[in-house]
Formats: structure tokens, C-alpha cells, sequence
């Protein structure tokens, strides 16, 4: 049981975690790292992710998927067969003891299992969450995705890469992980409106529609469309861009930098950081000569050098003293290596009973009262069963009954 | 009839910009927060209502569709109010202006701060303690409210003076490198902006925990989500492989980080028509096997294990690639999908308009027309509530479009004192003679 030395902003509130994989876990492991309880029941064999790299030391095991230890601190595990009636039993015992269960199943795996939110909500006057992939109408109801394709067919893919070749996914699992961070939002809603209005109600979530209305041009796009007729696509030439002002990723010493000094207040910072006098001339804020090849040239000629003399460090650094709009392309040793974000706590160190210590990705956010910590690492596989069935009423015997049966581990 | 709105009564002085903040607070302000934008007439902040406060239909045509398409391709005299860009995050919320830099505009943002709940903003480091509003000066006003602060890498550390956007963001979070063609290097990679809708998204849940706290406690706080740290936990995989084994992750195309095979987007019959495909399991691959009429390629044993695969992914790319490019997208689409592969056409914005799914989601709903705008679809809460009314309840606001609510009935300003603000220029539908260009 997670044992909070100081108040956490989400103290009380007891989630039943019934998702699997990465969206559905992301949002409790949100709720869960705000000082929620989260119990989260895995299937035999446990959740899926558990099969995920990387690995730490990269030794494969059930404990030691970096997938599922990212996705899962903070909660406790349970391991009940839903398809077992002792297994049915138990889930519905610790219904009735949540603010709000959410579930991750498919339509139809979630009918024949009986686990759709009027089912659950059933059993118990409790708030339930559904994050399923298209809803629960419509023609695509019963449609696959994977993290490929609901960024094809919901995310902004079509627009993303150069004109010549195919669309290009996000890095990463991002389409997912970004849908489990509208889930916490709507479960703590729910949650919000049962501590205000005394009501408990059903809410749905779709991946589909998550990405649909994505801030990251998808909406912008799509109204663009709705409104102008006008279609977002690839560009043309994908690469850096030195006319009209400078736009993208430039090559330095070591790396690559992201840039943008467009005519106006950007240029003259980028002027100052790089020490180039002659830009400060009143014909770089005329759009017509930044436009012409000559001004282009100019640019590429003082541009270049003063970047591949330079590591991305030193270039920042400079931008920083000027304000000027640009920032190194880290890779993921960078990030973990960097001394300013080590400092501020980005990363944090782990303690886990069979592994040992081990650095975790921190915080997305620091909250000055009830701050963000990681209170206890991702359970091992049915940990905390045990308890959890001691906590809702069973006895020893019956402890022991249930799992030889196999409706629990 | 109670809307049964979890934030019903909760209100929020909005100072945020850009995306990712405007985001932040457009979820409170969905699940019922009464939200306030806080906007100054003389100032332009950029990319937060449109590309600029001129933008003539010719320059507008010049700019990517995402940034510029307004209404019939002609923004109009008033691009702030229609933008494709901006114009749905604003959704929900009310707008007022003020000049904050002056003295009498600084006593009306203060009078709204002391009725606030929240405080929301992500203007450039500095800019409020400037103005006179630091956060003791806001705490002075309103001892227990929550402040939200969205720094790009945060208010200490030596990032502190970093000023960048949110594809700038994307790149010390790690997500630019991770994004491209195997074969080429970053340069080519375009601008996107996936760290400011995910920081908006952990904005809106961190005030919504700090605000249920608050409920419980009396309590405020002080919430700082720097953008970059936040936006590193898109990307876990990469960084724990890096962390916990030295092993540093690049662009690997469309192939899967989860270590699907096949997972690829190839071209369909017809111009720009793309299929996306991903064998989620041993099982998808055998039904994709069996629905291409068994080729002789796809029948070596080795190839019923994901590792077999991975050996001849190159192979199978180019096999896929043959085969899809002849077909129809969306019958392949549905086909596959029936036969249990996991497949989906590539919808462009247009696309999305035409699917018959994407048409009966909640995800749009229709929006009346305005002086600005015809009527429309428009992105609606990503969420539907049962009984809480969190759906689209009120129009995207209209610069100063609600001076009389915030000036008259929340801050009870009688009538000299408004055609004062008013002759002053604070209380304003439009921008300042400055601002536009026209003095």
C-alpha cells in the first residue's frame, strides 16, 4: 500500500485499472503518480506490455520491461481470470469500493466478458471510463489499431514527411501515450463532478477521436479544410530553409539545431546571436530581398560556417543570451545525461526489491504542495492479490481455494 | 437542470498563449471552468490568434493550409477571429481585454485574479513579474489560488532564458530525432508539434488535481510543468534504453517501436493514397498471409515468429509494397480489418471530412456561423460524460467578445468608468492602430 510522507493531490480516490498495453495504463499511471490509488488487475500471465522492451540490463523478464516499469509505478497489482465466475466474484468485490473503474477492452471482447460500463456500473454506482479504439458506434466499431495506424487514420500522419515519399508515424508509441493523457483527464472529470454533484456516470473515450482533434495541426488541418478547401500535405522540399527567413533543422560540430528567425523582432535576435553586423541592415526585415536568392546566399554563407564551428552547446548557449528561437535536437542519451535537467529532478532512482536500483523517467510536472513522486515502483506480477483479497473480505482458506483454482495469482 | 459541470463555479484568468497553454486551460474550460482570456489590445502575441493581425488573403495563400486557411482562403479584417490554427482552442471560453501594462488595466486584472481560482500562463519567462505580477504579487491578491506555469525547460536551471516554440521544445525533448525516413537525417524532418498538445493535456489534468485538492484543503499551489521534461515522457521506450542500457534510439521510419513486423505505410492505387498496416500478433500475420492467396514468399516457417520476420522486414516491406500499390486503399482497408489484420488508410484532412466514421463521431460538432466564420463542424471535447454536459457549449470567443460580462457583471464597473476604459483603449473588439499597421 503506498504510504504518502506528504499530501498528494489525488489522496482518497481508489481507481480499478482494468487496461492493458499503453494508452489505458498511461492514464492511471497519471492518476496513480498524483496519489491516487490505483489497483490494477492484469490477466493471467499479466498485461501484455510486461513482453515490451527495453529491458533493464537488457535481460529479458516479466519484471523487467522498461515498457511496463515506465507505465505502472505507483499502482498495485492484482491477478484475476475474468472469465472464471471466483474471478468474476473478486472484480465485483472491488468495484464497490472505487470512485472509478476504466477499462481498455474492445467492444466485443468487453460484451462477452460482461465488463461494458453498464455492466459495471451494474454492479456498483461508480464512475467508469471506456477508452476503446473507435467508440462504441459506428462502422469502424469493431476495427484494430496499433499505434501506426491510429496516427495514419487519426493523427495529422498525411502531412507529416516530404512530398516525394510516404507519410511518417510520430517517434516512438506517441499516438498512444498521448490518448491515455485525455483519459486521466476525462476519469478525473468524472471523479471531480461525483465530489461535486454526488453523481457517478459513464464516460467514453476513443483513440480515434483523441487523435482527430490532436493540437498538433490535426485540428488546425482539418478546419483548414472545413473552411478554405485547402488540403495540409508534405511539403515539396523537405530540409532546412534559408529564404524568407530561416525555418528547420541545420547540421552543426556535433549534432543538429532547430531554428526559426523570420523577418522582425526573431531575426534581429538571430542577427545578434550570430554576430553578423551587416544582417542588422534595414533590407533583411523587406520580405522581397529575404526572398531573392542573393539574400539567400548571404545567409548560407555566414549561416553555415558559424555552425560547424560550433557543438550545439555552445550554440544554444549563445541563443539563450540573444532570446533567439532555437534549441539542440537531444537524442535520448542527452536527455538522460544533460547536468540541468539531472539537476531539476527530471530522472529519478528506483528502488526495487528484486532488481535493485534503477534510474525512471521523472515528472512531467512539479507541484509545489503535493509533489509528483514516484512513492512505489511498477508491482511485480500479483503482488499485491493477497492483500487486495484480504481487504475485500476473504479468508485464508479461500485465499488459498481461489488460487489453486487459478481465478487469481 | 443542473449541467452536472465538474468545475461549475470554478474560474480561470487565462494569460495563455500559443498552444500548448491555450490548451491547458481549454480543458478546464470544457469540463465547465469559466474561463478568461486575458487579452491586451496592444499587444501581439504571436501564434495564439492567427499568423499575424494583417494577413492579406495573398499572404495568407503563401502560408502552410494548417496555419492559414481561413474561411474561403480570405482571413478577413479580423484574422484573430477565425484562424484555422487557434480558433478551437478558444473554444468554450470568454475574452476580455485590458491594457495590463497600465496602471488602472493592472488594477481590473487584479480585481479579476482576487475572484480566480486559477491562474494560468505561459508567456515568455519574465513577462508577468514585469507587469507587476509575480507570484507573490498574484498570491497577494488571491492567497489560495492555483498557478499554472508552462516554461519551455523550466524556471531554474541554466535553460532558464531558452525561448523557442513548441517544435523547438520537441527538440530537446527528444521527439525531432526520433521522427524521419531511415535513410535520411534529421534536416529533412518537418516541423511538428506533438509535445504542445501533450502539455496541454498534463497542464489541464495538473490544475484539475491542484484544483480538487484545493476543494478538499483551502489549499492553493503552484504547479511549473516545464514543456521539455514533460514532453520527454512521450517517448519512455527510447529513454529507458538509453538510461538502463547505453543504447541510443534514431528514426526507424514507420517501423514499430512495440517490434511489430510488418508496420509500414505503403502507396495504394491513385495519387496520395496511403495505407498504413501493422501485424499486431502472429495470428494477424498468418490472416495476412491467408487473405494474399498464400504467395509462395510468405510461406517460409520462419516467418510465423515476429523474429523470423524481422530477419527479411526489408523483404516483406518490398512484397507489401508490390501487392498494396495496385489495390484500393479503402477496400483494402475494410478487408483487411474484416479478415483481423490491423490496417487503416492515411486520412488527410479532407479525408477525415468524407469517412463515415469520422463524420458520426463525437469528436465534431456543428458550430453556428458568425460574422468571421461560416458554419461548421468543429473539434468538440475528445471525452463524452453521461450526464456532465462536456461537450461544445459555447463558441470559440472573439477578441473582447465578453468586456461587458467580465467588466460590468463580474467586476461591477459602472457605466463612466466602462466608456473610460472604453475611450482608453482597453476595452476593445479589435486591435490597437499600432498593432494593425495603421499608425
Amino acid at each position: 500500500m503506498p504510504h504518502a510522507a506528504e499530501p498528494t493531490a489525488l489522496d482518497g480516490i481508489t481507481v480499478l485499472d482494468l487496461t492493458s498495453h499503453i494508452a489505458g495504463p498511461y492514464s492511471t499511471k497519471l492518476l496513480a503518480d498524483l496519489g491516487a490509488r490505483v489497483i490494477k488487475v492484469e490477466r493471467p500471465g499479466g498485461d501484455p506490455s510486461r513482453s515490451l522492451g527495453p529491458w533493464l540490463n537488457d535481460e529479458v523478464g516479466l519484471e523487467r520491461s522498461g515498457t511496463y516499469q515506465f507505465l505502472n509505478t505507483n499502482k498495485e497489482s492484482i491477478v484475476l481470470d475474468l472469465k472464471s465466475s471466483a474471478g468474476r466474484e473478486v472484480l465485483e468485490k472491488l468495484l464497490s469500493r472505487v470512485a472509478i473503474a476504466i477499462t481498455s477492452s474492445p467492444p466485443v471482447v468487453a460484451e462477452r466478458l460482461n465488463l461494458t460500463p453498464e455492466a459495471l456500473r451494474q454492479v456498483a454506482d461508480i464512475n467508469v471510463l471506456s477508452l476503446t479504439n473507435f467508440g462504441w458506434n459506428g462502422p469502424y466499431r469493431d476495427y484494430a489499431l496499433s499505434e501506426t495506424v491510429l496516427y495514419a487514420m487519426g493523427g495529422e500522419m498525411f502531412s507529416h514527411g516530404s512530398s516525394d515519399r510516404e507519410p511518417l508515424k510520430m517517434g516512438g508509441t506517441a499516438s498512444l501515450i498521448q490518448c491515455g493523457a485525455m483519459a486521466a483527464i476525462g476519469a478525473l472529470g468524472a471523479v471531480y463532478a461525483t465530489e461535486v454533484h454526488n453523481i457517478t456516470q459513464r464516460v467514453d473515450v476513443s483513440l480515434f477521436d483523441v487523435q482527430l482533434n490532436s493540437v498538433d495541426r490535426r485540428s488546425s488541418a482539418i478546419m483548414a479544410f472545413r473552411f478554405s478547401g485547402r488540403i495540409n500535405s508534405r511539403p515539396e522540399v523537405a530540409g532546412p530553409s534559408t529564404g524568407a527567413g530561416i525555418v528547420g533543422v541545420f547540421p552543426c560540430a556535433d549534432g543538429y539545431v532547430e531554428m526559426t528567425a523570420s523577418a522582425g523582432p526573431y531575426w534581429k535576435r538571430f542577427a545578434e546571436m550570430i554576430g553578423h553586423a551587416e544582417f542588422t541592415e534595414p533590407k533583411w526585415q523587406d520580405p522581397n530581398w529575404m526572398n531573392s536568392p542573393e539574400a539567400r546566399e548571404e545567409i548560407d554563407l555566414a549561416l553555415y560556417p558559424w555552425l560547424m564551428e560550433r557543438t550545439r552547446a555552445e550554440i544554444w548557449e549563445a541563443a539563450r543570451n540573444s532570446h533567439a528561437i532555437l534549441a539542440p535536437l537531444f537524442n535520448a542519451a542527452d536527455l538522460y545525461k544533460d547536468p540541468v535537467f539531472r539537476e531539476r529532478g527530471l530522472w529519478t532512482e528506483v528502488e526495487h526489491e528484486t532488481l535493485g536500483s534503477f534510474p525512471m523517467l521523472g515528472r512531467p510536472y512539479v507541484l509545489s504542495e503535493t509533489p509528483w513522486a514516484i512513492r512505489r515502483v511498477a508491482p511485480s506480477l500479483g503482488q499485491d492479490t493477497t492483500v487486495l483479497l484480504e481487504e475485500v473480505g476473504y479468508g485464508e482458506a479461500e485465499i488459498e481455494k481461489l488460487r489453486s483454482s487459478g481465478a487469481v495469482a | 437542470m443542473s449541467a452536472f459541470l465538474p468545475l461549475e463555479g470554478v474560474r480561470v484568468c487565462d494569460f495563455a498563449c500559443v498552444w500548448a497553454g491555450q490548451t491547458a486551460t481549454m480543458y478546464l474550460a470544457d469540463l465547465g471552468a469559466d474561463c478568461i482570456k486575458v487579452e491586451n489590445p496592444f499587444v501581439w502575441n504571436p501564434a495564439t490568434r492567427a499568423a499575424a493581425p494583417v494577413l492579406p488573403a495573398t499572404a495568407a495563400a503563401r502560408l502552410p493550409a494548417w496555419m492559414a486557411g481561413h474561411p474561403n482562403g480570405d482571413p478577413g479584417p479580423r484574422p484573430w477571429n477565425n484562424s484555422p490554427a487557434f480558433i478551437h482552442v478558444i473554444r468554450n471560453k470568454r475574452s476580455f481585454t485590458v491594457d495590463s501594462r497600465r496602471p488602472e488595466g493592472l488594477a481590473i486584472v487584479k480585481s479579476l485574479i482576487a475572484i480566480s481560482d486559477v491562474l494560468a500562463e505561459n508567456l515568455a519567462l519574465g513577462t508577468l513579474g514585469k507587469l507587476g505580477l509575480d507570484d507573490d504579487a498574484i498570491r497577494g491578491v488571491s492567497p489560495n489560488i492555483v498557478i499554472l506555469h508552462l516554461p519551455a525547460y523550466g524556471r531554474t536551471g541554466a535553460y532558464v532564458e531558452g525561448r523557442g516554440y513548441g517544435a523547438h521544445i520537441d527538440g530537446v525533448a527528444g521527439s525531432t530525432i526520433l521522427r524521419g525516413y531511415r535513410d535520411t537525417s534529421p534536416e529533412t524532418n518537418v516541423q511538428t508539434f506533438a509535445g504542445d498538445f501533450f502539455v496541454g493535456m498534463h497542464g489541464g489534468l495538473a490544475m484539475l488535481a491542484a484544483l480538487r485538492y484545493r476543494r478538499q484543503t483551502g489549499r492553493g499551489q503552484t504547479i511549473e510543468l516545464a514543456q521539455a521534461e514533460c514532453s520527454a515522457s512521450m517517448f519512455p521506450q527510447s529513454a529507458l534504453d538509453a538510461a538502463w542500457n547505453g543504447r541510443v534510439a534514431g528514426a526507424i521510419g514507420n517501423r514499430s517501436t512495440e517490434g511489430l513486423v510488418p508496420n509500414g505505410v505503403f502507396a495504394a492505387r491513385g495519387e496520395e493514397q496511403w495505407l498504413c498496416l501493422s501485424c499486431r500478433s502472429n495470428a494477424e500475420w498468418a490472416a495476412l498471409v491467408d487473405y494474399l492467396g498464400r504467395p509462395a514468399w510468405a510461406l517460409a516457417p520462419d516467418l510465423s515468429t515476429v523474429q523470423g520476420r524481422r530477419k527479411i522486414e526489408d523483404i516483406i516491406e518490398a512484397e507489401l509494397a508490390d501487392w498494396i500499390a495496385t489495390r484500393d486503399r479503402d477496400e483494402l482497408f475494410r478487408e483487411l480489418q474484416q479478415a483481423g489484420v490491423t490496417a487503416g488508410p492515411v486520412l488527410s484532412a479532407k479525408d477525415v471530412t468524407e469517412d463515415p466514421h469520422a463524420k458520426q463521431s463525437p469528436a465534431f460538432q456543428r458550430l453556428q456561423g458568425t460574422e468571421d466564420y461560416p458554419a461548421t463542424e468543429f473539434p468538440a471535447p475528445s471525452f463524452t460524460f453521461s450526464h456532465s454536459d462536456v461537450t461544445l457549449r459555447t463558441p470559440p470567443a472573439l477578441l473582447g467578445e465578453h468586456n461587458e460580462y467580465v467588466y460590468r457583471e463580474l467586476l461591477g464597473v459602472n457605466e463612466e468608468e466602462y466608456g473610460q476604459l472604453e475611450a482608453d483603449g482597453h476595452i476593445s473588439t479589435t486591435y490597437a492602430p499600432e498593432i494593425m499597421g495603421t499608425r
